[in-house]
C-alpha cells in the first residue's frame, strides 16, 4: 500500500491498516535544520550531507549560545547537536537546558551526534534523552535512513505533537488513543504511549498514567524510560513504597540511569528522609554532572548542615556553568551564604564583591546580595556597615521581587542583627508566599531560624500564615453553603491578603464566584472576578482537574 | 605522556579520515565523476573502517569493551548495515546483490520480544561490517544477511556465493583482525561464538552469536 503525501494526518492516511509509509514521501526539502558543532569542518560536512538528503534550509552554529538564539527566533524540524561542544556545556547540558525551559517544540527532533568514546556517557540520560543518537562519523546513507525513520515516526505522531505544542494535554491524550487504535508496529505504539504518558503527567493524572505505562510494559518491559515512567507514576499516585521498589529494581539492572536516582531522591524526601534524598541526588550529580544537579545537591547538603560538601557542590556548579547558558548569579549567593555559615565572612564578602560584581545589584538578586553581605559584615565585626546593608536590602525589596528565597535571606540577616520583629515577619511571609515551593522554603526558614537562635519559634512561623488561611477558607465554605456570598468574599480577601497565590484560597474563590453567578444571577463584576481567579489558578496549577472542572462549569453557566 | 600523545594523534587521524571520507562522498555526488573518485571514496572508507577496528581491538585488549546495551530492532539494524556497507561492486567490478534475506530470518517461539534485542549497536555494527567486507571480497554475485533469534542469543549470519573455504582462492581470513574483532564484540556482550564455515548450499557462511536475553 502506498500512501499519498499531504493527505491529512498519518493516522487518517493509514486508516486502520498497517502503516507502510514509503520514504520518498518525506519531504525533506520542507524541513529546517540546525547543526551545532564547534569544528568548522564538521559543520561543513554535515551541511553537505543534509543538503544531499534534500534539506536545503540548514543553519550551522558553533556553540550553544548561538544555537539558543536561533531556537528562540524560529522553529526547527531537526537539530543535530555535537555532544562535545567546546567550553562548559556539552550537548547533553544543552538538551537538558532546552527541555527544562520548554524551549523546544514537541515536533523538533533533537539528534545527538557523538563520538564512540562519549556514547556511554550520553546513553545514561534516560530522561532527557535525545530523539536519537548518531555515532560520528556517520555516512550520509545511514544518516538519511535514520532521519527517514525519525520523520516517519514524527509524521505518525503529528496530531498528538501539535496538541502538545498548543498545551492542550487532554487532546494529546485523545489523539494518542486514536493512534493507538491503529494497527501499527510496536515501536510506533511505544512512541504514542510515551507521548500520552507525558501529557498525563502534566495533567497530574496519576491513575491513567500508570495504566499507560502498564500498557507500554506489556509491549516491552526492558526499556528504561518505561520502567522509570512507571515508577514515577507510582510515586505520583502516592504509592511511595511501590515507587521505591520499582526504582531500586531499575538501579539493579541499569545502575547508571540518572533519572532513577532523582526519582528516589524525591521519594526519600517525601518520606522525610533528607539524608537519603541527599545521597541519591549526589549519585545523580556524579553520574551526569550538570550545574542544575550540583545546585540541587549543594542545597540538600546545605540544609543538612553539611556545609563543606555544600560549598564544594556549589563551586562545581559555578565552574561548570560560568560562561555558558546555564550560568546563574544565584550560585554566588548560595556560595556566600555557605561561606558565612562556615564562619568565613571574608570569603563571603570576596565572593559577592569580587566574583559576583559583574551582576547588576537589582531586584531579587540585589535584595539577597545585600542581605547576605549584611550577615557577613556583621560576623566580621563591622556592625555599622551591616546595618546599612540590611536597610539597603529592605529598600530594594518591592512587592514584585519579594520571592520567598529573598525574604528568608533578608529575614536571616535581620535576625542576626537583632531585629527580631522584622526577622520573624519576613520568615512568616516567606513561608506564606512559598506556594508550590512550600516544603523547600520551610526547610530553609527553619534552618535559618535555628542558626540565629530562634529555634523555639520555628513552629509558629511556619504555621502562622497557613493556619490562618485554612481557617478562613473553612469559614468561607460554610458561608458559601448558606449563600452568604458577600461575607464569604470578605473572608477570602483576608486569606488572599496573607498570600495571594494560596491555592486553597484561590480554589475557594473560584468556586464562590461560580456559585454566585449561578445562584445570584449574571453580574459583570462577579463574572470578571471569576475569570480572574480561574486564570490565576490556570497559571499556578496548569491543567489541574479541579480547575478544569470549574472551567467546564463556567462554560455551562455562561452559555459559552 | 607518550601514551596521551599517541592517543591524540590517532584520534586526529581518525577524525581527519572521517572528514576526508565525507569530502569524497560529496565529490561523488557530482555527475560524470571518473571511476577513480569512487575508488578513492571506497578506499578511504575501508581504511577508516580498518583503523576503527584496530582501535576497538586495542581498547578491548587494554581495558575491555564496555557495551552500551540498547533495544535494537534487528531487521532495521541489518537494513542499516547495508546502507553503510562500503561497496556494492565485487572484486571483478560488476555489480551484485547485497540484501537482507527475510525468508531466512528465524525467531524461536520462546523469544519474548521477537525481532528486537538488547545489543551494543555500535560494536555489533563493527563486527558485522567487517564480516560483510570479507564476504563482498569473495562473492561472485550476491551476499545475504539475516538473523536467527533464540531465547538466550541472537545470531547474525552473512553468506556469500563465492568459492567457499576449501578453495585456494576462498575466504581464508587475511589478517585475523576481523575475526578477533568479532570475538571481542561477543565477549563484550557476555559471550558468544564466531564461526566461518562452508555453507551447505555453496559459498561461505559467517555466523556471529551474541549471548543476550531477548
Amino acid at each position: 500500500m502506498q500512501i499519498k503525501p499531504g493527505a491529512g494526518s498519518m493516522a487518517e492516511m493509514i486508516g486502520g491498516k498497517k502503516p507502510t509509509v514509503e520514504n520518498e514521501f518525506i519531504q525533506f526539502n520542507k524541513f529546517a535544520a540546525l547543526v551545532i558543532d564547534d569544528i568548522g569542518a564538521m559543520r561543513h560536512a554535515m551541511r553537505s550531507q543534509l543538503e544531499w538528503i534534500g534539506i536545503n534550509s540548514v543553519k550551522c552554529v558553533a556553540n550553544a549560545e548561538e544555537a539558543l538564539r536561533q531556537i528562540e527566533t524560529r522553529q526547527f524540524d531537526l537539530i543535530l547537536c555535537d555532544y562535545n561542544l567546546n567550553r562548559a556545556s556539552s550537548g547533553q547540558h544543552f538538551l537538558e537546558f532546552l527541555r527544562n525551559g520548554h524551549l523546544l517544540s514537541a515536533k523538533t527532533l533533537f539528534v545527538m551526534v557523538t563520538a564512540e568514546a562519549e556514547y556511554a556517557y550520553v546513553a545514561n540520560a534516560a530522561e532527557f534523552a535525545p530523539d536519537d543518537y548518531i555515532l560520528k562519523p556517520c555516512p550520509e546513507k545511514k544518516l538519511q535512513t535514520r532521519l527517514e525513520r525519525l520523520f516517519d515516526r514524527r509524521n505518525f505522531l503529528m496530531p498528538a505533537l501539535t496538541a502538545m505544542d498548543s498545551k492542550d494535554y487532554a487532546r494529546v491524550v485523545s489523539e494518542c488513543d486514536k493512534l493507538l487504535a491503529l494497527d501499527c508496529n510496536d515501536r510506533w505504539q511505544m512512541a504514542a504511549l510515551r507521548v500520552k504518558a507525558e501529557a498525563q503527567h502534566v495533567l497530574n493524572d496519576a491513575e491513567n498514567m500508570l495504566a499507560t505505562y502498564q500498557q507500554a510494559l506489556a509491549l516491552n518491559d526492558n526499556v528504561p524510560w518505561v520502567k522509570i515512567g512507571f515508577a514515577r507514576a507510582q510515586r505520583m499516585s502516592g504509592n511511595l513504597e511501590a515507587a521505591e521498589i520499582s526504582a531500586r529494581e531499575i538501579i539493579a539492572s541499569h545502575p547508571s540511569y540518572v533519572a532513577t536516582y532523582e526519582l528516589l531522591a524525591d521519594v526519600r524526601l517525601a518520606l522525610n528522609d533528607e539524608e537519603g534524598a541527599h545521597e541519591m541526588s549526589t549519585r545523580a550529580a556524579e553520574i551526569l554532572p550538570t550545574a542544575k544537579r550540583f545546585r540541587n545537591t549543594a542545597e540538600s547538603a546545605f540544609l543538612l548542615g553539611k556545609l563543606d560538601d555544600a560549598k564544594q557542590f556549589v563551586e562545581s556548579a559555578i565552574k561548570l556553568s560560568t560562561g555558558s547558558i546555564a550560568e546563574k548569579p544565584d550560585d554566588f549567593l548560595s556560595l556566600a551564604q555557605i561561606q558565612t555559615d562556615l564562619g568565613d565572612p571574608l570569603g563571603a564578602i570576596h565572593t559577592l564583591e569580587k566574583s559576583a560584581r559583574k551582576y547588576a545589584e537589582k531586584d531579587e538578586f540585589g535584595v539577597s546580595l545585600n542581605a547576605i553581605l549584611a550577615q557577613a559584615y556583621f560576623d566580621s565585626g563591622d556592625t555599622d556597615k551591616a546595618k546599612k546593608l540590611l536597610e539597603r536590602s529592605q529598600h530594594l525589596m518591592t512587592a514584585n521581587n519579594s520571592s520567598s528565597t529573598a525574604m528568608s535571606r533578608l529575614g536571616k540577616a535581620a535576625l542576626k542583627l537583632g531585629d527580631e520583629i522584622l526577622g520573624l515577619k519576613l520568615m512568616t511571609r516567606a513561608v506564606q508566599a512559598s506556594g508550590k515551593e512550600r516544603h523547600r522554603i520551610e526547610r530553609h526558614v527553619s534552618k535559618s531560624m535555628k542558626d540565629t537562635g530562634q529555634q523555639d519559634k520555628v513552629g509558629d512561623v511556619i504555621d502562622a500564615g497557613q493556619r490562618r488561611i485554612l481557617v478562613l477558607v473553612d469559614e468561607t465554605h460554610k458561608l458559601m453553603r448558606e449563600a452568604h456570598f458577600d461575607q464569604a468574599y470578605t473572608k477570602l480577601q483576608e486569606a488572599l491578603a496573607i498570600h495571594n497565590e494560596n491555592i486553597e484560597a484561590l480554589l475557594a474563590a473560584a468556586q464562590l464566584h461560580l456559585l454566585w453567578l449561578k445562584q445570584g444571577g449574571w453580574n459583570e463584576e462577579i463574572d470578571s472576578r471569576a475569570k480572574h481567579y480561574l486564570a490565576t489558578l490556570d497559571k499556578l496549577v496548569p491543567q489541574n482537574e479541579k480547575v478544569m472542572a470549574f472551567y467546564r462549569f463556567y462554560n455551562q453557566i455562561s452559555g459559552a | 605522556m607518550q601514551q596521551a600523545l599517541s592517543t591524540l594523534v590517532i584520534h586526529d587521524i581518525k577524525n581527519s579520515l572521517a572528514l576526508l571520507e565525507a569530502d569524497l562522498e560529496q565529490l561523488n555526488h557530482h555527475a560524470g565523476m571518473p571511476e577513480e573518485a569512487h575508488k578513492a571514496y571506497q578506499r578511504c572508507t575501508e581504511l577508516k573502517q580498518r583503523l576503527i577496528s584496530f582501535l576497538t581491538l586495542y581498547k578491548h585488549e587494554q581495558s575491555g569493551l564496555k557495551p552500551n546495551l540498547v533495544e535494537v530492532d534487528l531487521l532495521e539494524f541489518l537494513q542499516d548495515m547495508l546502507d553503510v556497507s562500503p561497496s556494492t561492486n565485487g572484486k571483478h567490478g560488476h555489480a551484485f546483490k547485497l540484501e537482507v534475506d527475510e525468508s531466512r530470518i528465524r525467531i524461536a517461539p520462546s523469544v519474548k520480544h521477537g525481532g528486537s534485542a538488547l545489543l551494543d549497536e555500535y560494536l555489533t555494527g563493527l563486527a558485522i561490517e567487517s564480516a560483510l567486507n570479507n564476504a563482498v571480497r569473495y562473492a561472485a554475485g550476491s551476499v545475504k544477511l539475516w538473523f536467527e533469534q533464540d531465547a538466550d542469543k541472537v545470531t547474525f549470519c552473512v553468506q556469500d556465493d563465492g568459492p567457499g573455504l576449501d578453495h585456494p582462492s576462498g575466504n581464508a581470513p587475511s589478517t585475523g583482525v576481523g575475526v578477533a574483532l568479532c570475538k571481542a564484540v561477543a565477549e563484550a556482550h557476555g559471550g558468544g561464538e564466531v564461526s566461518l564455515v562452508d555453507a551447505p548450499d555453496g559459498g561461505a557462511l559467517f555466523k556471529l552469536s551474541l549471548h543476550c536475553a531477548t
